[in-house]
């Protein structure tokens, strides 16, 4: 983040009047922008811009679609698919009237842009957990259930009420329950979550929202409404080959969302809203397939092979990362890759095999891209990437518990991080217990910490430290559990509360790994073009650990009316007594002038034997005068005493 | 005689918890609900702390409920010898000197009081009537009380800061016989702004001094002026408005000390009146609002709120002649009935429950009362154990074990409040209850 605010003064000096002051907020931008591209905003840039001003707005045919389908071959038989669907619009999100004529940007999707003053979003709707250590980054990574987090232009003055609004008409967009994204699981990211587009200017740090529902759960009813945002739906293209069915029985599958501000060109002149489409399935090919075997076909992986691509699309592509087969080795595929690139990313080399497939279908071929390993046992072996996170709850019983988090850093250099952890309220975490340790050695931390407000405001914690070279460092703190109102419990109460995926940021200096494209362009073919930037690159990452779930203790459910009975009882014998005493006084009584109701029956079962009634035998009236303490409140005792 | 005595019961009292301090007990008192609740705890007083180093605002979060200067008293704690251990046992040493004296001072008012009215007593309750010879041993006997109280003796283990606000508390009621208005208001002041509470304690306060005034014009007890008197009027307007003002300078320094924030009121006083945090305690509101409809929980909070202060009004009426014993019993009620209340407020009330030891006599059920305190003792533990670790029972256990101990305390204290009255009205009509034709009668309440 420095190195941003390095750039950001330095840029200024060189165009104090320039009119777009736009460069890239994250610290990718050595990879994504030169300097070049600063120096050239200039009076040429000017002049292009009051051209623009007097140009009739009109964004029609002035986006640009793509397809793109990655498909990785991981450790241990499974396949990871990344669809990837971008649409760059040169408009700029910022003016006004961009909203108003739509080509293949989504209408409903840009209205809602537009109305709550959005200039970055990021949704991702998971389920299953990635798994770093064997399965390498994905291209987005995503917690598992909903995250949506969003910066709003620095013009919407209530952000919270933009938020409010926001998370509800995503959730109707796309038939989630990100609605429930209210205070109480929502922050404001710090340090974290810095825009990922250009922006114009320095953005207010309170512009930006976080939002996670980690029991978000993910289905078919949230892919329709989504693909339903595709130019060719999932009529023609590579969006055909989605399978409800098939996705839904994978171990990982998350849908994404990311709608980012972009430069238009290299020279960074102009802007454009860059929409991405993702589709992220892991599949267990190996226990799919009947004969247990790990080779696999598009018909394998998604029932079907590919037959059309989608005729809006100025790109269709299929990728399959060979890094791992090294001298073709272990695997070999069909039919043969158009064309195989081979870049270097870093120190890191990457092959992919590539097919066009408009160009293949053209021949008149339906694709049916297929992977077969020449031994069955000899699979892809899993290299631990180079940052990856366990994270896990402590303790036992329903009282306290703590949070560890495992970061493994397995690069021979020091690597600076940023973690981001948000807690719910009813786990009263105690700041005071935060230890960052290596090895049992307190590693010094920078921190940001907002404490939890109950029923209001969740917990956040940030750090930023440095993982020390191949060790793995631990963060852990402790917590109270809370003891809800019974109606604050879910109705399954005993099942516990999720609480969200911990985020860990940084930029690392090796594509080990490594499948995002640049900062620059989200399509995935961008990767095969070399950039000056490239020879000494960063690359921005961002992990998600896992989801947790604390059990809180529950009250019994069953007896509110009994609870509150006997409360009262107790709080009525202390109201009674008090009143009894305090209003009334004592007075001397002759226990036989003033009969209680079990004597005056006793003189009436004598008077009914037709004997005469007792009148004063020593020994009755004292009894008698006992038995009459029930209905004379108090009756003194103390008499005996003397 | 009995000053060798009073040392001793101190110096055994002091070594018995410096011992224990070194065992395991305090780590485990330190867990336990009965003990310390949200507002006492002594590890979110820590928490406080590593929030102000981090320059974050302590009130912004909801785990300190303590009030600006009290934080920013108990952080000298760090720098008394063998540090916070030996701040608490520093405290508890005040503690037993200001109970000493308290008894002291209250043995003497005692006699004091019984000479003045001696005149009125019946000639039959000759053996009522104290000598000074029965009361002497009153301040030993409270420390000895004080030094193996296993509720004061948990509370320090635990280092729950109710100590603190208890010896203000105890500060307060010392002054408070001594007549000394000006320290007893502040004091008073103090122990409001603490724990809100004492609030009501300012109505005995002002009794007392309107009192003590009279006797001084008078030379005499009997006053012949109403309680509704002009003079009465001004002293108890004097009294309160001395109490508001201490009240008031407090609110504003710790409102300068956090540079102009009013956060603390909300975490403070909104937490113990509004009741957000249902952590299982010894008193009566944490099931009852876990358990509570949504939409009746405001209504039954001002009730139960309001049950803890009502009974200011009748005591009042009742024992306006004896503003101290009414001071007690609103000091036993409030510990029962406040929102959060622990075993340290059942320190407070039990250390000095022997300043009424001879009204002792005429206790109708001390042994029923007794046991009920040492089955919940030494239940509550296992019962919480049994619901949160081995989770074998339910919530609704614990919960039977609080309210059994919230219903022996008020028996204690309708039993005490009985008592009382009974020897008073003994006092003034004889020990012996005859009826005209000689036989026993009896005394009821009508």
């Amino acid at each position: 983040m420095n190195n941003t605010g390095k750039w950001n003064s330095l840029y200024r000096v060189i165009t104090p009047s320039s009119h777009f002051r736009k460069l890239f907020r994250d610290s990718l931008l050595n990879e994504s922008f030169t300097m070049a591209a600063y120096c050239c905003m200039n009076v040429k840039s000017f002049l292009l811009s009051l051209i623009l001003l007097f140009t009739p707005s009109s964004a029609v045919g002035r986006d640009e679609f793509t397809e793109e389908l990655m498909i990785k071959p991981l450790s241990g038989g499974f396949v990871y698919s990344h669809f990837q669907f971008t649409t760059k619009w040169n408009a700029s999100i910022h003016d006004s009237k961009t909203f108003t004529h739509f080509h293949l940007f989504p209408k409903s999707l840009g209205e809602v842009l537009k109305q709550y003053g959005v200039q970055e979003l990021h949704l991702s709707q998971t389920q299953g957990l990635w798994r770093h250590k064997l399965w390498g980054y994905p291209v987005h990574d995503a917690p598992p259930g909903a995250e949506l987090w969003v910066w709003f232009k620095p013009s919407v003055k209530d952000v919270n009420s933009a938020w409010t609004d926001l998370v509800n008409a995503v959730s109707g967009l796309f038939c989630s329950s990100l609605n429930f994204l209210d205070s109480k699981s929502t922050v404001i990211p710090r340090r974290n979550f810095q825009p990922l587009g250009v922006t114009s200017g320095p953005v207010p740090r309170y512009s930006v929202r976080y939002g996670a529902l980690p029991k978000e759960i993910v289905c078919t009813e949230n892919l329709t409404p989504w693909k339903k945002l595709l130019p060719c739906d999932s009529k023609a293209g590579l969006s055909t080959l989605f399978n409800a069915f098939l996705f839904h029985d994978a171990n990982y599958h998350s849908l994404g969302l990311h709608i980012r501000p972009v430069c238009a060109d290299e020279s960074c002149t102009e802007e454009a809203i860059e929409l991405t489409q993702s589709l992220s399935v892991v599949t267990d090919v190996i226990s799919t397939s009947l004969i247990g075997s790990p080779n696999w076909q598009l018909k394998s992986l998604f029932g079907n092979h590919l037959a059309s691509y989608c005729p809006l699309a100025t790109k269709s592509l299929i990728m399959v990362d060979i890094t791992s087969n090294k001298n073709d080795t272990l695997f070999k595929l069909t039919p043969e890759p158009s064309i195989t690139h081979t870049v270097f990313r870093g120190q890191q080399e990457h092959s992919y095999a590539t097919y066009d497939v408009r160009s293949m279908l053209q021949s008149g071929r339906a694709i049916n891209v297929g992977l077969t390993y020449s031994n069955n046992q000899k699979l892809i072996e899993a290299t631990p990437p180079p940052i990856h996170a366990h994270r896990f709850i402590t303790g036992h019983g329903l009282e306290d518990g703590g949070v560890s988090c495992l970061i493994s850093n397995t690069m021979p250099t020091n690597q600076t991080i940023s973690y981001m952890d948000v807690l719910p309220w009813f786990t009263r975490v105690k700041f005071s217990s935060l230890q960052v340790t290596n090895n049992g050695v307190n590693v010094p931390y920078k921190t940001f910490y907002l404490p939890a407000k109950d029923r209001v405001r969740p917990h956040q914690l940030e750090l930023t430290f440095t993982l020390w070279a191949k060790s793995v460092t631990k963060v852990h703190f402790t917590f109270t559990r809370a003891f809800l109102k019974w109606t604050e419990y879910p109705p399954d109460a005993h099942h516990g509360f999720h609480i969200g995926a911990a985020s860990i940021t940084a930029n690392i200096p090796s594509s080990l790994e490594y499948t995002a494209p640049g900062q620059t362009s989200s399509q995935l073919s961008s990767i095969f073009t070399k950039k000056p930037s490239d020879d000494n690159p960063r690359f921005f990452l961002r992990i998600h650990t896992e989801t947790l779930l604390v059990s809180l203790p529950t009250p019994d459910f069953s007896m509110p009316y009994n609870v509150i009975c006997l409360t009262c009882t107790v709080v009525a014998i202390a109201f009674g007594s008090i009143h009894n005493l305090t209003t009334r006084r004592f007075i001397q009584l002759d226990p036989l002038k003033k009969k209680g109701l079990l004597s005056k029956l006793k003189a009436l079962v004598a008077k009914l034997r037709g004997g005469q009634p007792e009148t004063k035998p020593t020994s009755e009236t004292q009894q008698d005068s006992v038995s009459d303490k029930k209905t004379e409140d108090l009756v003194d005792e103390g008499e005996e005493r003397s | 005689m009995a000053a060798i005595g009073a040392y001793l019961s101190g110096i055994l009292g002091l070594a018995l918890r410096i011992l224990l301090m070194q065992t395991s007990f305090p780590k485990w008192l330190q867990t336990r609900n009965e003990v310390v609740t949200p507002v006492t705890a002594w590890d979110r007083v820590e928490e406080g702390f590593s929030l102000q180093k981090e320059f974050v605002s302590p009130y912004s979060g909801d785990l300190l409920h303590e009030t600006p200067l009290a934080l920013r008293f108990l952080k000298t704690a760090y720098y008394v010898p063998f540090g916070v251990k030996g701040f608490f046992i520093m405290i508890d040493f005040f503690t037993m000197m200001l109970l000493y004296k308290i008894a002291a001072l209250f043995k003497d008012s005692l006699i004091r009081e019984q000479n003045i009215e001696k005149k009125k007593y019946s000639s039959k309750a000759e053996k009522l009537v104290l000598t000074p010879e029965e009361v002497s041993f009153l301040p030993t006997l409270i420390l000895t009380v004080h030094a193996v109280n296993p509720f004061s003796i948990m509370t320090l283990l635990a280092m729950s800061t109710a100590s603190l606000s208890n010896l203000v508390t105890l500060a307060a009621l010392y002054y408070f016989l001594k007549g000394n208005q000006l320290m007893c208001t502040l004091f008073l002041a103090v122990s409001t702004y603490q724990t809100f509470y004492p609030v009501i304690f300012i109505v005995p306060a002002a009794l007392q001094f309107y009192l003590l005034k009279e006797k001084e014009v008078n030379y005499k007890y009997e006053s012949s002026k109403s309680y509704w008197s002009k003079e009465a009027i001004t002293s108890y307007l004097q009294t309160v408005g001395l109490f508001l003002f201490f009240v008031t300078f407090l609110l504003g320094i710790s409102y300068l000390y956090l540079e102009g924030s009013l956060d603390f009121i909300y975490s403070t006083y909104g937490f113990v009146l509004t009741v957000p945090d249902l952590t299982p305690n010894v008193g009566v509101f944490w099931y009852f609002f876990t358990e509570m409809f949504d939409h009746f929980r405001t209504f039954f909070v001002c009730v139960f709120q309001l049950n803890a202060v009502i009974y200011t009004v009748p005591l009042t009426v009742k024992l306006a002649k004896t503003p101290f014993f009414l001071l007690y019993i609103l000091l036993f009620l409030t510990s029962i009935f406040k929102s959060y209340p622990s075993y340290a407020d059942a320190a407070l009330y039990t250390s000095l429950l022997p300043l009424w030891r001879h009204t002792f006599s005429y206790f109708r059920n001390s042994l029923f009362v007794g046991g009920m305190y040492i089955c919940c003792m030494v239940l509550a533990p296992i019962l919480y154990h049994l619901w949160i670790f081995a989770g074998s029972a339910n919530a609704n256990f614990y919960f039977a074990i609080t309210l059994t101990y919230s219903t022996a305390q008020i028996f204690l204290v309708t039993d005490l409040l009985f008592a009382y009255l009974r020897r008073d009205y003994d006092l003034y009509n004889g020990t012996e209850h005859k009826n005209v034709d000689g036989t026993k009668a009896a005394i009821v309440l009508e």
